[in-house]
């Protein structure tokens, strides 16, 4: 099975605390959500396979706790990520104006440039919306990130966001590369030469996937 | 990396949080949030006897702590003490956990992991015999 995955991608959850972080990566990952779900300690860590376009790829996905008391040491994960999504509570504004500095610690700490990033407004199942969609587009036009609304609890959005993500970092060039997969095999350097070449051919041949359009309701970059 | 258990810390890390503890200890006022951070990357170190170190700092940090924190130092304490194979101590540390927090799902998840762990070793044992 392992020998179709195209490469491993690093994903990041980041964004105030209970805003719904984990509970987004739970419904993705086990299609469950959990009503009383208790703050994250430190960081968690998921993995799960995709199948996107006819590529399959395996996300590993890290889940940073958004208190305060660990904000020293989740820079560090920022490392070689490729994608990030980015969270705020609809129904919470100072969520919301947060995101402004979770951002700018991304842009600091995550040394790719390219990193692809995705707003995501959660909890828009309940009643009491402060933020509108109107704004949180704006905002995510002003970064250039994608932007969707979501609801863990009723699974709206979820698939969709990780979908949109991984498509757009597929379609990046330079961001993400076979070798990373190629090395944990241990095939040494023949292999890396042969398999950069099949690369090479992978994206000539995929080249419908550029042109196709979006089908999520509200991304954008 | 296919778990949380096979995460290394960066020597960078490893070495700044130990540099700020270091220091601290010296002008010998070690504040709680030091103590930590320096251990949860000593419990991620690749070697054990950071890994021993990491896990004697937590203990240490449990019986001072408030209860918010608590749970954080049960939690790498499991971490830790799974790490360097001590799997039954984990378990006890994650069945504490559990006990004030029942539906905690991330350290349910740790539960499993450190449970397939502990398995893997004891049928690798049994080959070995």
């Amino acid at each position: 099975m392992d020998q179709d995955v195209l490469t491993v991608l690093k994903l990041l959850m980041i964004g105030e605390s209970n805003v719904g972080k984990s509970s987004i990566l739970l419904r993705f990952t086990e299609d469950e959500f959990h009503e009383n779900m208790q703050s994250t300690v430190g960081m968690d860590y998921r993995t799960k396979q995709v199948t996107i376009d006819g590529n399959t790829v395996k996300l590993a996905i890290w889940d940073t706790a958004g208190q305060e008391r660990f904000r020293t040491l989740t820079p560090s994960y920022y490392r070689d990520g490729q994608g990030a999504i980015l969270v705020y509570d609809v129904t919470d504004r100072v969520t919301f104006m947060k995101l402004e500095t979770w951002l700018n610690e991304l842009n600091t700490y995550c040394n790719k440039t390219d990193i692809i990033k995705m707003v995501v407004g959660n909890k828009i199942d309940l009643p009491n919306r402060e933020v509108s969609t109107e704004e949180g587009l704006q905002f995510a036009r002003r970064h250039q990130t994608l932007y969707i609304e979501s609801s863990a609890k009723t699974a709206d959005g979820i698939k969709c966001c990780f979908e949109e993500l991984v498509q757009k970092i597929i379609q990046t060039p330079g961001l993400w590369d076979r070798h990373t997969l190629i090395n944990s095999y241990g095939n040494g350097n023949m292999g890396g030469v042969r398999h950069r070449g099949q690369r090479g051919i992978q994206l000539a041949d995929d080249t419908q996937l550029y042109n196709r359009p979006s089908n999520c309701y509200c991304s954008l970059i | 990396m296919e778990d949380v258990l096979e995460e290394v810390v960066s020597s960078d890390d490893l070495k700044k949080f130990e540099r700020i503890y270091n220091e601290q200890l010296r002008s010998s006022v070690i504040t709680q949030k030091a103590q930590f951070e320096y251990a949860w990357c000593l419990v991620r170190s690749k070697y054990s006897a950071d890994i021993r170190k990491g896990i004697m700092l937590l203990e240490d940090l449990y019986c001072n702590h408030s209860d918010s924190e608590k749970r954080d130092c049960l939690y790498y304490l499991a971490i830790g003490n799974a790490r360097i194979k001590e799997y039954t101590k984990a378990l006890n540390y994650v069945r504490s956990f559990l006990q004030v927090e029942p539906g905690n799902q991330q350290v349910q998840h740790l539960e499993t992991l450190i449970k397939k762990k502990m398995e893997k070793g004891f049928f690798y044992k049994l080959l070995l015999v």
